[in-house]
């Protein structure tokens, strides 16, 4: 056991690589059947359980929370050990976490299809999986604060304050939306009215994205793209300054969501004003990994992994730009509640998270089981489909949104809408077609990426890693 | 409540500020160094 001990723990590392694949392939496959039902609406065979309305909380939940945490526990745990130079905190627990993490999406999935569903975005999960979240949250804090706190070097390295923001502020917010007074054991009703609702739900949905989506990824980014470009982070400073400033604007922001509705005015603004603040940041940590980049650019033409960081960098720089802009109200008029929105969350949702999460896996799954990638043709064919499947999505949703968003704001000479919201659906369908395809080319690359996966582990074990010996000048005292 | 939004953003300004000075001034270029280096030398590897 005591020699056991001494290695750093990869095998939950690498259950949670393959559980974050599934979940990838399986709802990215419900996102193509729901682009595939806005083109041929009947194909929900008049059954409740495939109707939108129940999967597209499906579709967002399975990648949030199935291949999104996935990733995230897994990169975590990959690397809080590694830059505490320590194996992890209660195994055990962390094994745990996994099965249950996996258990929770996989109930809730089948909750959200039977329709429980608390009608909060990225929220839907009835009131016993919300208390499910919070326990099983909670024993991913403990293994991962754990770690920290028996490290052996002083530092605590910058991937390991983005992980940290994400677990406490991911905990905070969900528990403050989801206060409600359960009805029965499928329904329950929010503790907040009316415009509060909205608030906090926003305040809730808009961290979500900022503290998981963006910052727990920002995690990923600082530790795997020195890695894999063989440099540390271009400035150390700037990264730090920028978790700061991250942390501080985006917690503001969230009431951009809710421009032009019955919350008070200044609410609005402050939430404008705080999105624009949220560029400096945002591009700060660009600029940080593309210059980090700078002088390995060679590698990009061998190595598909860094291929798919660098992209996510430059998905993250537009999306991050796009992002404030709509928070401006003059803009958000043409833009809110139209499809610009959707290829909005798509350009943060395949460009970014998506992109540098195949990029770590295609450097970490070769790694875990300490071989090479199985197929670095296939790897490469995967960087071009996501990349036309990405493009091809958010080009034609932008198309799409501000099609929509000029025609419902154009008025005839009497002062009447020009266009009927039937004739303008109508207008959509070339996008919505186009959507599909983007889709379908995107999930082929997903499950190409999962056949590599299988190949390059297939009956191979974890490899055994040791941490390094201690800087005697950074050292924790023991 | 303006009054309120204007004291905390002056607080958390500060707080930048303060994150800034101290790591141009208190964090020696050592310990940045290590600390960002951490991540290309953090395993040794067993066969």
């Amino acid at each position: 056991m005591a020699t056991e001990q001494q290695y750093y723990y990869d095998d939950v590392v690498k259950r949670l690589v393959q559980f974050s694949v599934i979940w990838a392939v399986v709802a990215m496959a419900v996102g193509v059947y729901l682009a595939a039902e806005l083109v041929w609406p009947t194909i929900d065979f008049g059954q409740p359980w495939l109707s939108f309305g129940r999967l597209r909380p499906l579709h967002t939940n399975g990648i949030i929370f199935g291949f999104g945490v996935s990733a995230l526990m897994a990169t975590g745990f990959y690397s809080v050990q590694r830059t505490c130079h320590v194996p992890l905190f209660a195994p055990r627990l962390a094994w745990f976490l996994c099965y249950g993490w996996q258990l929770l999406v996989f109930l809730g999935g089948i909750s959200l299809l039977a329709g429980w569903n608390t009608s909060k975005e990225y929220a839907e999960l009835e009131w016993p999986f919300d208390i499910a979240i919070t326990v099983l949250w909670v024993c991913f804090a403990i293994v991962f604060f754990g770690t920290i706190a028996i490290r052996k070097i002083k530092p605590i390295y910058i991937s390991n304050w983005f992980y940290g923001a994400l677990i406490i502020v991911v905990a905070i917010v969900h528990i403050v939306n989801n206060l409600a007074i359960p009805v029965t054991f499928s329904k329950s009703y929010s503790l907040y009215a009316g415009a509060q609702d909205a608030i906090v739900q926003w305040w809730y949905g808009h961290n979500a994205v900022g503290f998981l989506l963006t910052g727990g990824f920002l995690g990923m980014m600082y530790y795997f793209l020195p890695k894999q470009a063989g440099k540390p982070i271009w400035s150390y400073k700037l990264s730090v300054v920028a978790f700061w400033a991250f942390t501080y604007s985006y917690i503001w922001a969230g009431p951009h969501h809710l421009h032009y509705n019955a919350i008070p005015e200044w609410v609005q603004s402050l939430g404008m004003v705080m999105s624009l603040v949220l560029l400096a940041p945002s591009w700060a940590t660009m600029v940080n990994g593309i210059m980090t980049v700078s002088g390995a650019w060679e590698k990009l033409r061998t190595d598909p992994a860094l291929k798919f960081i660098v992209l996510s960098l430059a998905f993250y720089g537009l999306a991050t730009f796009e992002g404030p802009m709509m928070a401006i109200r003059s803009v958000n008029v043409v833009s809110h509640f139209t499809d610009w929105t959707i290829g909005h969350v798509h350009s943060g949702a395949l460009g970014w998270n998506a992109m540098i999460t195949y990029g770590t896996f295609y450097f970490l799954v070769p790694r875990l089981v300490g071989t090479e990638l199985y197929s670095v043709k296939l790897a490469n064919m995967h960087f071009w489909l996501a990349l036309a499947g990405t493009m091809l999505y958010i080009v034609s949703m932008w198309a799409a949104g501000v099609s929509q968003g000029l025609l419902w704001l154009s008025l005839d000479s009497t002062g009447e809408l020009s266009y009927s919201f039937r004739d303008i659906m109508a207008s959509m369908a070339p996008y919505y077609g186009l959507r599909f395809i983007a889709g379908l080319i995107f999930l082929a690359g997903t499950l190409l990426m999962a056949y590599n996966f299988y190949m390059t582990t297939r009956s191979r074990e974890t490899v055994k890693v040791k941490p390094p010996a201690v800087d005697p000048a950074f050292g924790v005292a023991s | 409540m303006t009054t309120f939004i204007f004291i905390g953003d002056m607080l958390v300004m500060l707080f930048m500020i303060l994150v800034v000075i101290w790591m141009s001034y208190f964090e020696s270029k050592e310990r940045i160094d290590y600390t960002a280096h951490i991540p290309l030398e953090d395993e040794q590897t067993d066969g």
